[in-house]
């Protein structure tokens, strides 16, 4: 209650202030308003009051209006499953002129929603069967369909500003935030959606009239200290990421940040500071050496997976074992042996869980069988791609999800936790979010009818609207809650956007700066860093090779300390962020950098997935950080490409993002009140008592 | 032990395994087993009958019959994405019968083009749900009636408009599972931990299954609700005022023997108008519990607005099929100028 009270009272001050233009600003963008001239007949007459005599109706839709979809260009980012049903809700409410890019292609999984695929276009584009499907509900339409990324430079800031309205369909933060900030450049209103099994939200973005999509911080991405993946897993989620390493150490791309080995260095096993900073110093000393030769090590043992089996779940275990400090309070690892399970006999194939093989839990020595099946498959196809080949994990290839699946298991039986079947591996390794058709076509309609309201000049009308899974206490299952204005200091939309950023300035490589802090954290495409030391030195450049020599060094390499501002451009996103350096010897452990006012533990808590029982990673695709698929690639043509991994979720950071951040904080329509919220962080106790609005925390109080 | 309705155990294949898979995830196997098990009777193929046709087929049941003996016309298959372009003049049902086929083989999908006021009471014996669309109030209470009495499960709805509702009768006495966090059970005692230990955590992500009961009323008595009792009048502020634009609009469809036309625009305006008044007249309900705000907003089917109503109805029609979470009781009512989607009960207590 006093929360929503401080927000009222917030709110009324920003109006006050006039710092931000409430309603109806947006008609102050000149180019926007030039827009608007064709659909200005119906913005006088669309939901206001009109004599009966004079409203003529086509369909439900006041001519006007009707008149104005026909002629009013609309482009809609994804044809999944949310794509899916707006196409067709678009054309059958009139619209004309679509344009619909996707860069992914047809897949089994997909078509117990994604209506306009069937299974002779598995494989085939999405945007081009969609176009196609969706012509034959009105041929008359003029859809133009891309199979590509949205983040491709050719959708630059022109392109965007061609259409009336933008349509997010998407299932990843990545590409949310760039046409976010595409939309901000173009001054063209955005709406914005997501869903995640029941659930769903829908909701309308406006540059300087509402939040923009990164106003509110999203949930940390979700991530496990090294120390516990390698040397003390306690959920099977540590064992899974812990397999996907293995994969990629032994068979993929090696990433120094996804060691398997028994990490020696843990702050945790020694007994006193001294031993631990010197077994630290000893670990870097001899880290990319050892690095390297887990694949020598495999290599050189052809792939044995025998040899490899006792070198991992024995010899590595028993290791781990003289870490003696860390099993002083938990139950110490059992090393497993091949030869003496193989001897014990082939014991009875125990197996739990009915129906489908995937869901069946296989015995110990399944999983032996299933490890050493899938090395020697693994091996082969490595084989079959020639020296220097990489394999990419892919949770839709069987002989990698096999592989997975065994060796997880093998780690969660050594550490006494209750194995997993496949189908529960797939989940939490795959960060699947479930989906289903209604979800989709509910949010897909509430998209169209926010639209309507959009073109209809209408914008002091748009609403972000939840789908629950209940009723909440006011019993409503739909809930339309007013848009918020924009944060004042947003670091993507305020006019003048800065962050600080904590960082060790003789640690972090402009690499580092360049991949991890801008493009993955700040969602820049392709930056340029000038530094502001009066002579504007230019320390990344987009243009290809102009600045690679700098790659390696460290920012104090530059000059770059305590206090020193640092000004990232994205050309494309048409986006300046200064940065203020603070220089700090004090990060923890695996923690490169900090966002100031940001602290990772700020952050809301990821949300758990409606009572499924998945776990963390399966609330936004993108917050999978130990998940192979999360990474973005340098090069960022084909940034989403990656996503293959997860693509089948909808909105997957969707919803985790979208309602876990609006959820927050924002205001019943009906009421008018405004209030901050619970962060949604247990949806399993939504299906009794209904995760509720500020309803009840009015009710309640 | 709450019985479960027996029905054959339908064997998952690995194919429908691939397929379902997302939504396997979401409602589990058993789930997806009883509705591989279900027949469903769809009547009205308008806009509305063609979204929870879409999502009754995408979601596998078993079969679905498709019954309408109307012709495929403009104003009556605008929002109607089954039927082809040049189908005008067919019926309905037939000309949606190929593309609804086409959206998951794995389902019988059937056409029937009686009238629904022709079938004698043993056809709709033959299903496991009936959802009810586009048809008159008289079909409806006869057909909630029949079907209660045999344990199938009652389904309605339709949109005007911005507007749309859905009704359910799942019986008196209607069980399902739920799926809940396990309880844990917190260790005692060890607080004095090394610096950083960590204890072995408990899986938070455990559940268990719940068996619940829900109690349904019959159509006749959700709409004949007693408004002039002191208690309706107090309850009749938190009443989605959308209950009372349903008796208009059924009322409507019982004089005019169809729904309000744009073509007909202000002829059928003014009879709204009127029909509003006497509604609420007969009901005793004050005339400003609903204004004539909404009339220019009735007429045809939206697309948007089928979309939204038909995606709750077809997931109500796949819960209470796959007796899994608890149904919305016993009214769903969307109004899609304001985007508000409310549930609410109406009926004896």
């Amino acid at each position: 209650m006093a929360d929503s009270l401080t927000n009222r009272a917030a709110l009324k001050n920003w109006v006050q202030s006039g710092l931000v233009c409430v309603y109806p600003g947006y008609r102050q963008s000149v180019q926007w308003e030039t827009k608007l001239t064709a659909s200005i007949p119906a913005l006088q007459a669309e939901f206001v009051a009109v004599p009966i005599n004079m409203v003529q109706l086509v369909g439900s839709l006041r001519k006007e209006l009707a008149d104005s979809l026909s002629t009013s260009k609309v482009l809609v980012v994804g044809a999944g499953g949310i794509g899916c049903e707006l196409l067709k809700n678009l054309v059958l409410t009139g619209f004309k002129n679509i344009e619909v890019i996707d860069l992914d292609t047809i897949d089994v999984s997909n078509l117990n929603r994604q209506f306009l695929f069937q299974k002779k276009h598995v494989g085939k584009s999405k945007a081009q069967v969609a176009k196609e499907s969706a012509l034959q509900f009105s041929p008359s339409a003029n859809i133009t369909a891309y199979h590509d990324s949205i983040m491709n430079p050719d959708y630059n800031v022109e392109f965007f500003k061609s259409f009336i309205l933008v349509m997010n369909a998407l299932d990843n933060r990545a590409a949310r935030n760039h046409v976010n900030r595409m939309c901000l450049a173009a001054d063209i209103p955005l709406i914005e959606s997501g869903t995640a099994g029941y659930l769903g939200q829908v909701t309308v973005i406006k540059k300087g009239m509402t939040e923009c999509y990164e106003c509110q911080p999203k949930p940390a991405q979700k991530t496990f200290p090294g120390c516990t993946i390698r040397n003390t897993p306690s959920e099977p989620i540590h064992c899974i990421v812990w397999a996907k390493y293995l994969f990629n150490q032994l068979f993929g791309e090696e990433d120094a940040d996804q060691d398997v080995s028994p990490d020696t260095a843990d702050p945790e096993a020694s007994w006193n500071p001294e031993e631990t900073a010197a077994r630290a110093t000893a670990a870097e000393m001899d880290g990319d050496v050892k690095r390297v030769s887990t694949k020598q090590w495999a290599r050189s043992n052809k792939y044995d997976a025998i040899k490899l089996f006792n070198k991992l779940f024995k010899d590595d275990i028993m290791y781990l074992l003289t870490m003696d400090k860390l099993w002083k309070k938990r139950k110490a690892p059992t090393p497993l042996d091949w030869q003496q399970l193989e001897n014990t006999g082939c014991f009875p194939e125990e197996s739990s869980g009915s129906g489908l093989k995937d869901q069946q839990v296989l015995g110990v020595w399944g999983y032996c069988k299933l490890f050493q099946e899938s090395v020697e498959t693994l091996h082969s196809l490595l084989d079959e791609k020639g020296d220097g080949a990489e394999l990419v994990w892919d949770k839709d290839d069987p002989p990698s999800m096999d592989f997975v699946t065994a060796a997880a298991n093998l780690r969660m039986y050594i550490f006494s936790m209750n194995m997993k079947s496949r189908f529960d591996v797939k989940s939490m390794a795959g960060n699947i979010i479930p989906a289903i058709a209604t979800t989709n076509a509910v949010i897909a309609g509430l998209i169209v009818l926010e639209g309507l309201k959009i073109l209809a000049g209408e914008l002091e009308s748009c609403r972000t609207i939840f789908l629950n899974k209940c009723p909440n206490l006011r019993k409503k299952l739909l809930v339309p809650c007013i848009l918020d204005p924009p944060v004042a200091n947003c670091y993507v939309c305020a006019s003048k956007p800065e962050v600080s950023v904590k960082v060790n300035v003789h640690k972090t490589t402009v690499l580092s700066l360049q991949d991890k802090i801008l493009k993955e954290r700040f969602g820049m495409v392709a930056p340029d860093v000038q530094i502001e030391d009066g002579k504007g030195t230019i320390l990344i450049s987009s243009e290809e090779g102009e600045t690679e020599a700098n790659n390696n060094k460290f920012l104090s390499d530059f000059g770059i300390r305590n206090g020193s501002r640092l000004q990232a451009d994205d050309f494309l996103q048409d986006y300046t962020l200064l940065i203020n350096v603070l220089h700090t010897e004090e990060l923890e452990r695996d923690v490169e950098f900090e966002v100031v006012g940001e602290a990772p533990d700020k952050a809301p808590p990821p949300q758990n997935n409606q009572g499924e029982g998945y776990g963390i990673t399966n609330g936004n695709k993108d917050s999978a950080q130990p998940s192979t698929s999360s990474k973005v690639p340098a090069d960022d043509d084909d940034v989403m490409v990656v996503d293959s991994d997860d693509a089948d979720a909808e909105a997957s950071s969707s919803s985790a993002a979208v309602t876990s951040t609006t959820k927050r904080k924002h205001s019943d329509a009906e009421t008018g009140e405004s209030s901050t919220k619970r962060p949604r962080t247990d949806q399993s106790s939504a299906e009794a008592t209904p995760d509720d609005s500020d309803d009840d925390i009015i009710a309640l109080d | 032990m709450i019985d479960m309705i027996e029905k054959e155990d339908p064997v998952i294949t690995e194919e429908e395994a691939a397929q379902y898979d997302r939504q396997i995830r979401l409602w589990g196997l058993d789930a997806q087993k009883r509705l591989r098990g279900s027949r469903v009777l769809l009547a009205g193929l308008g806009g509305l009958g063609a979204e929870v046709a879409k999502n009754l087929i995408l979601a596998g049941v078993k079969g679905l019959t498709l019954l309408d003996h109307e012709k495929v016309t403009e104003e009556s298959c605008r929002a109607q994405f089954l039927v082809p372009v040049t189908e005008h003049g067919r019926n309905r049902a037939r000309a949606s019968l190929e593309r609804a086929q086409n959206l998951n083989p794995m389902v019988e999908v059937l056409a029937d083009t009686d009238r629904i006021e022709d079938k004698p009471d043993t056809f709709f014996l033959q299903f496991n749900a009936v959802c009810l669309t586009g048809c008159s109030k008289d079909v409806m209470v006869r057909i909630d009636q029949l079907c209660s009495q045999h344990n199938i499960l009652v389904f309605c709805g339709d949109v005007h408009g911005y507007y749309g509702y859905m009704f359910c009768n799942l019986g008196p006495e209607h069980n399902y599972v739920e799926e809940k966090p396990k309880v844990v059970k917190k260790s005692s005692g060890d607080s004095n931990d090394g610096p950083d230990a960590k204890k072995v955590k408990v899986d938070l992500n455990e559940t268990t299954m719940v068996k619940k009961t829900s109690k349904f009323c019959r159509l006749k008595e959700a709409l004949e609700v007693d408004w002039t009792s002191d208690k309706a009048k107090a309850a009749l502020k938190r009443t989605p005022v959308d209950y009372f634009l349903l008796h208009v609009l059924l009322k409507f469809r019982t004089d005019k023997g169809r729904d309000p036309d744009p073509q007909c625009f202000a002829e059928d305006s003014q009879l709204l108008s009127q029909i509003r008044q006497d509604v609420l007249d007969t009901l005793g309900v004050a005339s400003e519990v609903l204004n004539d705000d909404f009339i220019s907003f009735c007429f045809s089917e939206m697309s948007p607005v089928c979309a939204v109503v038909g995606g709750v109805l077809g997931q109500e029609i796949v819960k209470a099929l796959s007796q899994r979470d608890a149904p919305h009781r016993n009214f769903f009512f969307f109004d899609g100028r304001k985007g508000n989607g409310m549930v609410d009960y109406f009926g004896p207590n």
